[in-house]
């Protein structure tokens, strides 16, 4: 386990499960107060970007690989990441624009409307059923590198 | 952290282009007549207290951590049940 920085695949493992606990925290406002959830999601951007960027040659191949001849269910796969995406980025975006703590205490104020309190809701909901069809996508991936991590004499 | 640093600065100043880019095409949607109708007719999904008199304190803490298990995991299962399903047809 203590190899995990020289493994591309161990690497993503672990920035994987610092994304998940992270976004646990993250989606429990009820727990963490509100002031505590709007720096939380900030801090949150930076497993997120991490998570993309040691998926680049995924992103980059995507569009390609979507008109390709690949499978039905790597084609869900793609477009589900896709939509994840801009999901997150809706959730976060609405987020912003209903700051009710992290934007007063930068001094910049916002005029908060229900629509973005209600896309902010709702689909930081939503984002919750994707994320587990997104994981049930990469079950097989979890499972082996979880055996790689924690298994006794297998080796990278 | 060999992984994270290669074309870091190129690749995250992509994403942040095409974040910046897509939120900006989002922030368009307040200009909708969805919009408009969402902030005509008010929003709201309950207030601080609502039905939390009777619940011990520590519940308040865990029960949103068990509420997102439950909407991750159920479709995560579903899910998988479905792949198993299909592969088994195939």
């Amino acid at each position: 386990m203590r190899d995990w920085k020289n493994n591309l695949q161990k690497t993503r493992y672990v920035m994987d499960v610092l994304l998940f606990v992270i976004f646990l925290l993250v989606s429990a406002p009820q727990a963490t107060g509100v002031p505590g959830h709007e720096w939380l999601s900030l801090f949150f951007i930076v497993p997120f970007v991490i998570h993309l960027l040691l998926h680049w040659d995924w992103i980059k191949q995507s569009a390609k690989r979507l008109f390709s001849s690949i499978s039905l269910r790597e084609k869900f796969n793609t477009v589900w990441n896709y939509l994840l995406y801009v999901i997150m980025l809706l959730a976060t975006v609405s987020g912003f624009l209903v700051s009710v703590a992290l934007l007063p205490s930068l001094s910049i104020t916002v005029d908060i409307q229900d629509f973005w309190s209600k896309v902010h809701h709702d689909f930081s909901t939503l984002i919750m059923p994707m994320l587990g069809v997104h994981l049930a996508l990469h079950w097989h991936w979890i499972i082996n590198v979880s055996k790689r991590m924690f298994g006794k004499g297998v080796t990278s | 952290m060999k992984y994270l640093k290669k074309d870091w600065k190129f690749r995250s100043s992509i994403l942040l282009i095409v974040s910046v880019l897509v939120s900006a095409l989002l922030i368009l949607l307040e200009m909708t007549d969805w919009a408009a109708q969402i902030n005509l007719n008010g929003y709201s999904h309950g207030s601080d207290n609502e039905g939390k008199k009777d619940i011990p304190s520590f519940l308040m803490y865990v029960l949103p951590f068990v509420k997102e298990l439950v909407l991750i995991g159920v479709p995560m299962f579903i899910s998988l049940m479905l792949i198993k399903l299909l592969g088994k047809k195939r």
